[in-house]
């Protein structure tokens, strides 16, 4: 069975594939727990993601200024090359193309610092303060206010991993080590 | 020609670049790893090879997978060890331990340990070395044990040792009365029971939980309970608070029914959804460090979290809930766990993982077959 990218399930964990291949990926869950199982984890991650845009020390708008000045600082490098390199002839083919190029930049860059600075609400979910304790896709995670700690496992098939969660604010995740041999139990805790 | 359209690329590439810069770990700054003078296990080596750090925006994520290996320098067979991991001011209320059970290691024997972390911490944070591994505990095949135990790793130790000579006595039992086909068949009875088994997603919170008003109205559920006759302790009755597909502050009070004295009760949580899927949800330890239950007396195992159930990224309700004692400790640290007739419970079959044990003797099995199986068991 050919299984979408992690990026396919990223994005349909989010709710951002268009029509034709949301409706492939659900066709694909629909036989396979495995991936059922990697949506789960992107899912549970999108639900601490409005935690992280209240982190303090994250300046996104002069991140996205810096941004910003390095592509410029880039257009005009590339700029004073050209002038070096190529014959003076211009091309109106290319010139049209580099704009394009440039433009798309710009507004790619307006567009996520629009979406970062402004996350969609999302008023139904529950959100968690305090210490938090979860599965991601290929680990267990310890998660306190934009600090994380994560234990990850060495086996590819989430089918022999086995989670257990202790009630206290605790979660293992079981598995032989496939290089060793021996049961292997990894453990994060929120005390 | 080309070169132009590469150029702006280069730009873009290059602010890119500053929000994800890898470099490679100094693992003598970034690990620190701690074994006292009078352990029983020495450190032969310890690889950090591909250990990496990446700045994304403001955060640093650092992967760090390193493989120690252990020498066992006692003079008994080492049966299991934990490895605390301390992150020093990654996560202020967090830590993480890796344990190795079902060892079987002679004296001057050698075994691996891996351990594959990842942090997320602010950029700004301090320096110093980003993780310390402490050797938290090491059980022997007498029993006995060694450690600072700061993370109560005896008693876990101990359960898995005394669940992985349970498991094995059984397969062998099996083994002795029907011959390898017998085996093979409980083999593969309970590989197709693990498939079928459900798997619950939890997300456990320590701290306030802040519900929004379009989730139902809160109500309290009632335990009910799975008595096995030769338990120490007997759970009397139980409750949580069930917000939609959320449970907290679970208690249930329990009466030590043995004439030793008990400090440590663990209840398995079971919860029945909507359609009536059973699911193992959790374990829930008793919340004092400082239990201690005379025999005859009754106490509280009760928890001051939030559980959230879901499955495949659906949120999962709880329409009951049901509870059985899974562990228990005595006051001379003696452990009990369920014998293999108590887990015969057709409920217990359906939501249990297999023990430690069990899961590396069909790993033996799946990898090597039933011949292999066989031979693993005549080494106990």
């Amino acid at each position: 069975m050919k299984h979408p990218s992690e990026e396919i399930l990223a994005l349909h964990a989010g709710g951002d594939l268009g029509v034709l291949a949301r409706w492939r990926v659900e066709r694909h869950l629909a036989r396979c727990e495995r991936c059922r199982e990697e949506i789960a984890a992107f899912q549970s991650v999108r639900e601490i993601v409005p935690d992280l845009k209240e982190i303090p020390e994250i300046p996104w708008a002069r991140l996205s200024a810096d941004m910003k000045a390095n592509i410029r600082l880039g257009l005009a490098a590339g700029e004073c090359v050209r002038n070096d390199q190529i014959p003076a002839t211009p091309s109106p083919l290319f010139n049209g193309a580099r704009a394009v190029v440039a433009i798309a930049s710009v507004v790619t860059l307006m567009v996520t610092g629009l979406v970062l600075e402004h996350p969609a609400p999302n008023p139904t979910v529950a959100r968690q303060q305090g210490i938090v304790v979860q599965k991601m896709a290929r680990g267990i995670q310890v998660w306190e206010d934009g600090r994380a700690l994560e234990l990850k496992h060495a086996v590819s098939d989430e089918r022999e991993v086995f989670y257990s969660v202790g009630a206290q604010g605790s979660m293992r995740a079981r598995y032989v080590d496939p290089e060793s041999g021996y049961v292997t139990i990894n453990n994060v805790y929120a005390e | 020609m080309r070169n132009s359209y590469w150029l702006p690329a280069l730009g873009i590439f290059g602010a890119a670049a500053l929000f994800a810069q890898e470099t490679a770990l100094d693992p003598q700054s970034s690990v620190k790893i701690n074994l006292a003078s009078d352990s029983p296990l020495a450190l032969l080596s310890a690889n950090l090879g591909e250990s990496r750090a990446t700045a994304r925006g403001a955060a640093l994520v650092l992967d760090l997978h390193m493989g120690l290996t252990l020498r066992n320098t006692s003079n008994k067979h080492v049966r299991g060890v934990t490895l605390r991991v301390v992150t020093q001011e990654v996560t202020l209320g967090g830590k993480a331990s890796v344990a190795v059970p079902s060892l079987d290691v002679r004296a001057g024997d050698a075994f691996p340990v891996r351990i594959d972390l990842q942090l997320m911490r602010p950029t700004q944070a301090a320096n110093g070395p980003l993780v310390q591994v402490d050797l938290d505990g090491v059980l022997f095949d007498d029993l006995s044990f060694y450690g600072p135990n700061r993370l109560n790793s005896q008693r876990s130790l101990t359960a898995w040792e005394l669940e992985a000579q349970r498991d094995r006595q059984y397969f062998k039992s099996i083994l002795a009365a029907g011959g390898p086909a017998a085996l093979q068949n409980e083999v593969l009875q309970s590989l197709a029971r693990q498939q079928e088994r459900p798997r619950l997603d939890v997300r456990v919170s320590r701290g306030r939980s802040v519900t929004s008003a379009a989730i139902s109205a809160e109500h309290t559920a009632q335990f009910a309970f799975l008595k096995f006759p030769d338990a120490p302790v007997e759970p009397i009755e139980g409750w949580a608070q069930i917000v939609g597909n959320e449970a907290h502050a679970p208690r249930i009070e329990v009466k030590n029914t043995s004439p030793k004295p008990v400090r440590y009760v663990e209840i398995g949580w079971i919860v029945q959804d909507q359609k009536g899927r059973q699911y193992m949800a959790a374990s829930l330890p008793a919340s004092d460090p400082g239990l201690y239950l005379p025999p005859g007396q009754t106490g509280r195992v009760l928890q001051d979290t939030a559980l959230k159930f879901s499955q495949n990224g659906e949120p999962v309700k709880v329409q009951s809930m049901a509870g059985f004692v899974s562990q228990v400790e005595f006051a001379d640290g003696k452990v009990w766990v369920p014998n293999r007739q108590n887990l015969q419970n057709a409920m217990l079959l359906r939501v249990l993982a297999p023990s430690a044990e069990e899961q590396r003797l069909f790993d033996i099995y799946r990898k090597k077959g039933i011949n292999a199986l066989v031979e693993e068991l005549k080494k106990f």
